[in-house]
């Protein structure tokens, strides 16, 4: 955008800043809304509190992060196991409904991915909690569950693991279904049938060409139910049990049961930071040159 | 053929129709018009004072909280006072949490009036963040029963009035458990493994199992009371608890996800009308007795003071005090509400009759309350308590 102005017209070089004045909400959307919270929860995190209802005072405390590695370390090996299963299931789940809905869904299409928005009509907490009646003891699903071969007459869904991931799963599958379905949605799928023109058998023209070009969206997807589901502490509190608490269950007790700010701030930071980590290896691993991260 | 729909256009639509249903509630609360109900720190504005309280902590007929014959219909009527009452007292934690950034800079919070828990008011009141009650414009507090008058929590009695008190106990669901339960050693019972709930309130959950323990809550010290923080911590790890919750627990007991949880004597004497199964029992070892508060946070005119004076005077009437009681069903502070209850009949004066609304000498004196903790004391219990319930 920026050759245009070489040529010494002042018109032109007029509008040189035009860009920036365009860009400008953004900029200054980022800087408040994210660096300066950003740089706040950076200056909490190294600080001490004199008394426990004082201010935090800074003072270069690192302490706080050596005691949220250490003394947190499983709540975050947890989050980050569940998320990823989470976003794992989000994509078996949400990939062949996205990539049905884009290939079979004629003139029903945009009604079909409107039923995938319908969820977010109800808030997400009452979504949750929804399940707690749906799969309460008493209830006909964990009777049928219970007719499962491996489930002894007392097994439950509430309360275990696997409920936590279940909740993530459901609760994050649209922002996976989403972004597949746009990046599927524009591929021609006339080149199927040049790949079977060239004698591919339809799995194999799916594997190397299908797949490949919708690996953007797979990537968003991936980053918009990771990123949340780590962070979320409702479908711990809710379908979970106390050997199921995340991260963002320590978090949110520790800002407002404790007061204990710093080390909240110290626990956020953490768990940012080890996931811009996680992007960043995964983005390099997906090759998506499309997305610029 | 149908119409492709092109990137852009998807996420313009998508973006527009997102967008339309995060701005729609926002316009329908802006349509709403004068709507009481405001967040904390709004509380303001309205009335001649404003009181915050707990949900289902008063009478409200016809489903309407101003509703005529209401509480606070006959207080506007009988005093020309105007009270703004709103319920967004949900848990003391995350009260104090919204509060402390305001109080601690001397700013007022917008309440006039609001509803902590004893302990709570405790704290409040070390902080320095409590202006006095004017006692001498609330004569009816003379009925308020003896022990609650100048409770620990307020020595001398001169910044905080009761609400309404009650206990935690052991309640529970006997078509779960097939048979009664007495202490809180047969929450214990490997037969309930995975459907013992405990409360996220420390003070309750703690302090059962403590006198379980044979520890007593009226001065408490964090070594003191580590076999009961053992104790808990063992029940969580061989999975004998399933959760802690908040006042949710009234659903996993009724779902059958509970076979017994400590729970409070109100929730459970309504629970148990539409489902008598579901019974509540303070253990043989003891049970909590705790009360919430009106306290005046500081920061509100005299004539606001004033104005909250008049409503405290007017909830300790005996007759108004039984209004309340026959909705709320916890114990009154107030004297006089048992034989008011027993004059109204039906309904009510069965209200009188039970233990868990006006509890005898046997039952209280089987009932603790918990004894001031200070803030470093506080500070090693909740931190414990935390760790075990797994936040």
């Amino acid at each position: 955008m920026a050759k245009a102005d070489t040529g010494g017209n002042t018109g032109l070089r007029k509008g040189r800043f035009a860009p920036y004045g365009l860009l400008s909400p953004g900029i200054i959307w980022l800087l408040l809304f994210f660096l300066v919270p950003v740089a706040m929860l950076a200056k909490a995190s190294l600080s001490t509190k004199p008394s426990r209802f004082a201010e935090p005072v800074f003072s270069w405390d690192f302490s706080n992060y050596s005691t949220a590695l250490s003394q947190y370390s499983d709540e975050f090996v947890r989050s980050f196991v569940y998320a990823g299963i989470a976003t794992v299931l989000a994509i078996l789940i949400g990939y062949p409904l996205a990539y049905w809905i884009a290939t079979s869904g004629g003139r029903w299409k945009n009604f079909l991915i409107g039923l995938v928005v319908v969820p977010f009509f109800t808030s997400y907490l009452i979504r949750t909690i929804a399940w707690t009646s749906i799969l309460q003891d008493d209830g006909p699903v964990v009777a049928l569950y219970r007719l499962l071969p491996w489930v002894g007459a007392d097994g439950r869904i509430l309360a275990t693991p696997m409920a936590v991931v279940g909740g993530l799963t459901y609760n994050f599958l649209s922002f996976m279904i989403l972004p597949i379905y746009v990046s599927l949605e524009k591929i021609d799928f006339r080149l199927t049938d040049a790949a079977a023109d060239l004698g591919s058998p339809p799995f194999r023209a799916f594997r190397k060409v299908i797949f490949p070009l919708s690996l953007p969206g797979v990537f968003a997807g991936s980053l918009l139910v990771f990123i949340p589901a780590a962070g979320d502490y409702l479908n711990a509190r809710y379908l979970g049990s106390p050997q199921t608490s995340m991260i963002g269950t320590v978090v949110q007790n520790k800002f407002l049961v404790q007061f204990d700010y710093p080390q909240a701030a110290a626990l956020s930071l953490v768990l940012m930071v080890i996931i811009t980590a996680l992007v960043l290896i995964y983005s390099k691993f997906l090759g998506t040159e499309g997305l610029a991260v | 053929m149908a119409k492709r729909v092109t990137r852009r256009d998807f996420i313009t639509r998508t973006g527009l129709a997102v967008g339309g249903l995060a701005i729609a509630p926002s316009i329908l609360a802006a349509c709403g018009g004068s709507d009481s109900s405001s967040s904390a720190g709004g509380g303001e504005g309205g009335g001649d004072l404003a009181f915050d309280n707990w949900t289902l902590y008063i009478d409200k007929p016809y489903d309407d909280l101003y509703g005529a014959g209401g509480t606070l219909d006959e207080f506007q009527k009988s005093t020309g006072t105007k009270i703004a009452y709103t319920e967004n007292y949900n848990d003391n934690n995350e009260y104090f949490a919204k509060i402390q950034p305001l109080l601690s800079k001397g700013e007022p919070i917008g309440p006039t009036i609001i509803a902590p828990t004893f302990w709570m008011a405790g704290r409040l009141l070390g902080l320095d963040w409590l202006d006095k009650l004017p006692l001498d414009k609330i004569p009816n507090a003379k009925n308020l029963i003896t022990n609650l008058q100048k409770p620990p929590s307020d020595p001398t009695g001169e910044f905080s009035l009761p609400w309404q008190s009650g206990m935690a106990g052991i309640a529970y669901n006997q078509s779960v458990t097939g048979r009664e339960l007495r202490s809180v050693a047969d929450l214990w019972d490997p037969a309930f493994k995975g459907k013992i709930g405990m409360l996220t309130e420390m003070r309750d959950t703690i302090g059962l199992i403590a006198m379980s323990e044979g520890i007593d809550l009226a001065k408490p010290e964090f070594d003191r009371f580590q076999p009961a923080f053992a104790k808990l911590d063992e029940q969580v790890k061989n999975g004998q608890i399933r959760q802690f919750t908040g006042n949710d627990y009234v659903d996993d007991l009724e779902q059958g996800n509970y076979a017994a949880c400590i729970g409070w004597s109100g929730d459970v004497v309504q629970l148990s009308k539409s489902n008598p199964n579901i019974k509540f029992v303070v253990p043989e070892s003891g049970g909590t007795l705790w009360f919430d508060t009106m306290v005046l946070p500081k920061g509100a005119s005299q004539e606001k003071i004033d104005a909250a004076a008049k409503w405290m005077n007017y909830v300790y009437d005996p007759v108004n005090a039984a209004r309340i009681t026959e909705t709320v069903q916890y114990i009154s502070p107030v004297q006089g509400v048992q034989d008011e209850l027993r004059k109204r009949g039906a309904d009510a004066s069965a209200l009188a009759d039970s233990q868990l609304l006006f509890p005898d000498a046997t039952t209280l004196a089987n009932l603790q309350t918990w004894g001031t903790l200070d803030e470093a004391q506080e500070q090693l219990f909740d931190e414990e308590f935390a760790r075990i319930s797994g936040a």
